[in-house]
């Protein structure tokens, strides 16, 4: 199940997400919220405190390799395994749900 | 390097619940890729179901699989009814009606989730409706 949840400012979208995330890792399915807003504030509705969301670690070149496709398209791609990745640079939130904080301001081609 | 994140979603073993940059104009292919399901949140004034309707085509024409609708902020049955009539008419897949709760602005004042401070609230009701909705529809 891979869900996004999007809507204007202050339409309640980052409460929502972060207590679902919260309804579905409490009845023991594994769950990782992600946080792609740029004024990034899910953490706090997932239960992660303000200091311990302050983003995500930049992610070393050495995990990342460059693939390219049938069409010559180059795309960067993680090494290592995702849930691998999701558990070194996610943020324990609670029991079966990890954060993980991706609305840097992107540089240069972002999607 | 966002391109990067966003693979994250579709290869990962885990359910994925993404919160997306505020206002879908930046909804993206690479985000409508890898989701199978788009939530947009509205609130029951015309304004904000507009941009609901709205954010639907624009999801539509990113080949987005499935959106639906979750009102928000609902006060009374006459703004149940006005989210209700607006979604028939636009034919938008209502999924869920989740009502205006003090708790949610109590949380954020104390800065704890809303889910700890008060998980018996008429919100997180709706949300955990919310939830097993989504569960029954999973592929």
């Amino acid at each position: 199940m891979k869900i996004a949840i999007g809507g204007k400012g202050g339409s309640g979208k980052t409460t929502i997400a972060g207590t679902l995330a919260r309804v579905l890792a409490a009845r023991g399915l594994p769950v990782v919220a992600l946080d792609d807003d740029s004024n990034p504030n899910l953490a706090l509705t997932v239960g992660v405190p303000a200091g311990r969301a302050a983003g995500l670690p930049a992610l070393p070149r050495d995990l990342l390799e460059e693939r390219q496709d049938a069409q010559g398209q180059t795309s960067l791609e993680l090494k290592i395994p995702t849930d691998d990745f999701i558990d070194r640079y996610g943020v324990p939130a609670a029991d079966n749900l990890t954060l993980l904080v991706m609305g840097q301001p992107s540089h240069g081609g972002s999607g | 390097m966002r391109g990067v994140l966003h693979g994250l979603v579709a290869e990962t073993s885990r359910i994925a619940i993404v919160d997306l940059e505020a206002g879908l104009e930046h909804l993206s292919r690479g985000t409508a890729r890898h989701v199978d399901t788009l939530l947009v949140v509205g609130e029951p004034y015309f304004k904000s179901l507009e941009t609901a309707h709205r954010s639907f085509t624009l999801a539509r024409e990113l080949g987005i699989k499935q959106t639906r609708m979750v009102a928000n902020k609902v006060r009374t049955s006459r703004d149940e009814e006005t989210v209700r009539e607006f979604a028939n008419r636009h034919a938008l897949d209502l999924l869920s009606v989740v009502p205006y709760d003090t708790a949610v602005t109590e949380a954020d004042e104390r800065g704890t989730a809303l889910f700890e401070h008060q998980p018996d609230a008429p919100s997180v009701a709706a949300i955990r409706r919310l939830a097993d909705r989504l569960v029954e529809a999973a592929p």
